[in-house]
């Protein structure tokens, strides 16, 4: 497309800047089906949600619904549209697609929930075109960002939230991924990691590790363990030498981050930690699934068995997820600066599946993987929706049960594809107390392998005063 | 019970080539280069030389040694192992040798082209395994990536510095002050280059928490000295050097590099052990000791060794360090010939010489009222540790 028919395409696109959609009713009022089939996907076991007794405790007096779902609910459905080509978003999209943008990508969310969503609440939503980028050459590809603005309103007419909504539409196959020299298209022949050296007294750890066990060796005269393994036990002089399988749980008792000479058979940057296992003896590995400069002496890590290559299985560690929060966080125990505890999640290709489901986006990249690959992505990839909610559990988790999120603003970069693990941090920006009610804003990040899938703002209040400190 | 040749032995010939990062030699040429100046700095002849003790790792043998110096014939010859944890077990094998009548004049040496042909700090790469136990043992660190020695000091650094809240800038002073003595020291590496706390902390990461300037460099060199009883000592040209003590440890569940798996990992159990042995074999107190030269492959070590010995409690080390104790003109001025940290990294067997060199008041940073003088080998491994002492006659 010459440059004069790209402007005239932009401008025939921003005419529908400001424009009112039609208004879309959700096909479902809110309804506790769907919120459990949310909460299942996304593992957020916040009672609130699913557990009439407890919801009626709560602060909410009842079951909401979990704030990220907010624009799940006026998804369209599988087969249907989810807007009109003569409506103002959808002629836009039509548009862009006949003129070859045909794949999207979502890039930002930002909702801001006015109340929590109760079943029952039926929803409308209007949605407004706000903005259409000139033409842009990204690592995914040339395209276009459109940004919308909806608002959401029950049958009551209850302004009830807001979003924001950002996508790109592009043209497949212009990505950097897809260009045939690229470094990515020609893995180089890479080094492989040192072999151990394995002797009768140690094949059994080695073995181990092959059915998926990290094997700590035990006397079996006196019961006491020893790590690296020996060949009579010096505390009893049994030479009956067998094992137990550890917990995998453990913490960090220090740790270095190699930089200098590179060897080529490792991913820099990593750490080398010295893990002490709740067992009681200690063990080299690496601590993976976190940004080495969050890694600190007595952070809790459990094992993550890995291959580094189809030869050999290694007993990794990876932070231990912080355990959710039962009684909700006061105000008064938020410092600013303070950081959540990393949690690491698993991309599985099911948690991928089965929350886009969830969320009722039936887009096909995040299904199914030959189309994928023929938009021009590697493999299926995690929604926005998903990201939403897995950011939105992992600060509930952090604040408790009765924590009320206001606002939820995420960028994405790095796509989320399965086999990656994203490992979610947060630290607290503000803290300030309006009229007895806390708020709080944290600065959200999570991270996979290839870089930062998300980035991100959340607004949150928590409950403060009266209470014991 | 006191060692019986304690206080009988002394160190009497001392001799080096050049330091470099290129000998442009082989390693035998600078083991016989090394050791002829040691006998010559004797005052002795090839064929009075009758022993010879060496490192396990020393690639040169003793026969092709004898052979080039004109060495006659060797009544002792025995090896030390674990690498720079032999430095001063080397002599206190030769002590022993000569007191008891095994030899006359024992020669030690270390010499070997670290730089330019075989670099330790490349680390453990690509090796084929198979069951040794070196193999075994390499194992448990390194497919996860811990290979040079800089990690496997780092490791305990960590943790060092989270029991006793040490920093990098304490690491670092141990290099400014070594870089300091270096500076005044024309055969060291860094001759007139003196660096800065900002330097040091400006330098780049080798392995977190470690900089460049907390590793010493690797070089190629040689180092020699002659060994013999005190009674033959005082015969001979240079002042005496008494070896005073000298003694090797190791540790409960000793480790090489690697002792991870101690109650404790912040203390030097198998240094403590030497430590006990020379106070009690000397006679001597951490106050009757000028300086010290305590091995330095890399700085975070040296602190836990200075607790070690008793000049300060532990965990005390960074404010003992930080007071200025360790620089010249100060309570216990450390590495005064610029340590391997500043001169060369010669297995520190360098570290003896330098010794040797304040008992005979010709450091180039001598040491006012040198009467005793600390020397200890390799931190992390099994190891030794001496005193050299003016001798009183």
């Amino acid at each position: 497309m010459v440059d004069a028919d790209k402007t005239s395409l932009v401008a025939r696109l921003r005419a529908s800047i400001g424009v009112a959609g039609r208004p879309f009713v959700a096909r479902d009022a809110v309804n506790q089906p769907m919120i459990r089939h949310w909460c299942d996907a996304m593992a957020d076991h916040n009672p609130v949600y699913t557990d009439p007794d407890f919801a009626t405790k709560s602060a909410h007096g009842g079951i909401v619904a979990p704030p990220a779902m907010l624009n799940a609910w006026t998804m369209s459905g599988l087969g249907r549209p989810q807007s009109d080509s003569d409506d103002a978003a959808g002629s836009v999209y039509a548009a862009l697609d006949e003129a070859g943008y045909t794949s999207v990508v979502a890039t930002n969310s930002e909702h801001e929930y006015l109340r929590y969503l109760r079943p029952g609440d039926e929803l409308t939503a209007v949605q407004v075109v706000s903005e259409v980028s000139d033409e842009k050459t990204t690592a995914l590809g040339t395209g276009l960002f459109v940004t919308t603005r909806t608002e959401y309103r029950t049958q009551a007419d209850e302004l009830v939230g807001h979003m924001l909504f950002r996508i790109l539409k592009f043209k497949p196959g212009t990505g950097r991924a897809a260009q045939p020299d690229s470094e990515e298209a020609q893995p180089a022949q890479r080094m492989r990691r040192p072999r151990p050296g394995i002797s009768r007294d140690t094949r059994f750890f080695w073995d181990g590790l092959e059915a998926g066990e990290l094997r700590i060796q035990r006397c079996e005269g006196c019961s006491a363990l020893h790590h690296p393994p020996m060949v009579r036990c010096p505390a009893c002089g049994s030479y009956d030498l067998g094992y137990q399988v550890s917990t995998g749980r453990g913490v960090v008792y220090s740790f270095v981050e190699p930089c200098h000479p590179r060897i080529p058979a490792f991913d820099y940057p990593y750490v080398v930690g010295l893990i002490e296992l709740e067992e009681g003896t200690r063990l080299i590995t690496n601590v993976v699934d976190i940004d080495p400069d969050k890694v600190e002496v007595g952070m809790p890590v459990e094992l993550t068995m890995q291959k580094p290559d189809p030869e050999l299985t290694l007993p990794m560690f990876r932070p231990r997820c912080p355990r959710r929060r039962e009684t909700t966080l006061r105000f008064e125990e938020v410092a600013v600066g303070a950081e959540l505890a990393p949690c690491p999640i698993p991309i599985s290709r099911t948690l991928i599946v089965a929350a886009a489901i969830a969320s009722r986006d039936y887009q096909d990249v995040h299904h199914d993987p030959a189309l994928a690959v023929e938009r021009g992505s590697p493999d299926i990839f995690m929604n926005i929706l998903t990201t939403s909610g897995l950011c939105a559990r992992y600060v509930s988790d952090w604040a408790g049960p009765d924590a009320l999120l206001r606002k939820l603003s995420i960028r994405l970069g790095a796509p989320n594809y399965p086999g990656d693990t994203m490992t979610m941090w947060g630290s607290v920006l503000s803290a300030t107390n309006q009229g007895g009610r806390g708020q709080v804003e944290l600065a959200l990040r999570g991270y996979n392998h290839i870089g930062d899938h998300v980035t991100g703002t959340v607004e949150l209040e928590l409950p403060s005063g009266g209470g014991e400190k | 019970m006191s060692m019986s040749f304690a206080g009988e032995t002394a160190i009497v010939g001392i001799g080096a080539t050049e330091f470099s990062k290129c000998s442009g030699r082989s390693t035998l040429r600078l083991a016989v280069e090394c050791s002829d100046a040691a006998i010559q700095d004797a005052g002795l002849l090839p064929e009075q030389i009758d022993g010879m003790v060496l490192f396990t790792v020393e690639d040169n043998h003793e026969i092709d040694v004898a052979r080039s110096l004109g060495i006659k014939e060797l009544k002792h010859f025995s090896r030390i192992h674990h690498s720079g944890g032999a430095a001063c077990g080397t002599i206190h094998q030769a002590a022993m040798a000569v007191h008891s009548g095994a030899c006359d004049y024992c020669l030690v040496f270390r010499a070997f082209n670290e730089r330019s042909e075989m670099r330790y700090g490349a680390g453990v790469q690509d090796r084929a395994p198979a069951p040794t136990p070196m193999e075994v043992d390499f194992g448990w660190s390194s497919p996860f990536g811990l290979l040079t020695p800089a990690a496997w000091v780092a490791m305990f650094a960590t943790r060092y510095m989270h029991e006793y809240g040490a920093t990098s800038e304490d690491f670092g002073r141990v290099a400014v002050a070594c870089r300091r003595h270096a500076a005044n020291n024309p055969a060291a590496f860094f001759y007139q280059k003196p660096i800065t706390l900002e330097e040091h902390q400006q330098s780049r990461w080798i392995v977190k928490p470690l900089h460049l300037f907390d590793c010493c460099q690797e070089s190629d060199g040689g180092q020699a000295m002659v060994v013999t009883t005190l009674e033959r000592a005082r015969d001979l040209p240079q002042p005496t050097a008494v070896i005073a003590a000298a003694a090797q440890g190791s540790g409960e569940d000793q480790q090489m590099m690697k002792s991870y798996y101690r109650d404790n990992i912040s203390g030097i159990p198998e240094m403590g052990l030497c430590a006990r042995q020379l106070w009690e074999d000397s006679g001597l107190r951490p106050d009757d000791i000028q300086t010290a030269v305590l091995y330095d492959h890399f700085t975070p070590l040296v602190l836990p060794q200075l607790e070690e010995f008793g000049f300060c409690p532990r965990g005390e080390a960074k404010n003992f360090i930080l007071d200025g104790n360790i620089e010249l003109g100060g309570r216990l001025p450390i590495n005064t010939h610029g340590g391997q940290l500043g001169e060369a990294y010669i297995h520190g067997v360098n570290g003896i010489a330098e010794g040797v060199r304040q008992v005979r008041g010709s450091s180039v940073n001598q040491v006012k009222d040198m009467q005793n003088v600390l020397v200890t080998a390799a931190t992390a491994v099994p190891t030794s540790a001496l005193i050299l002492s003016r001798d009183a006659h």
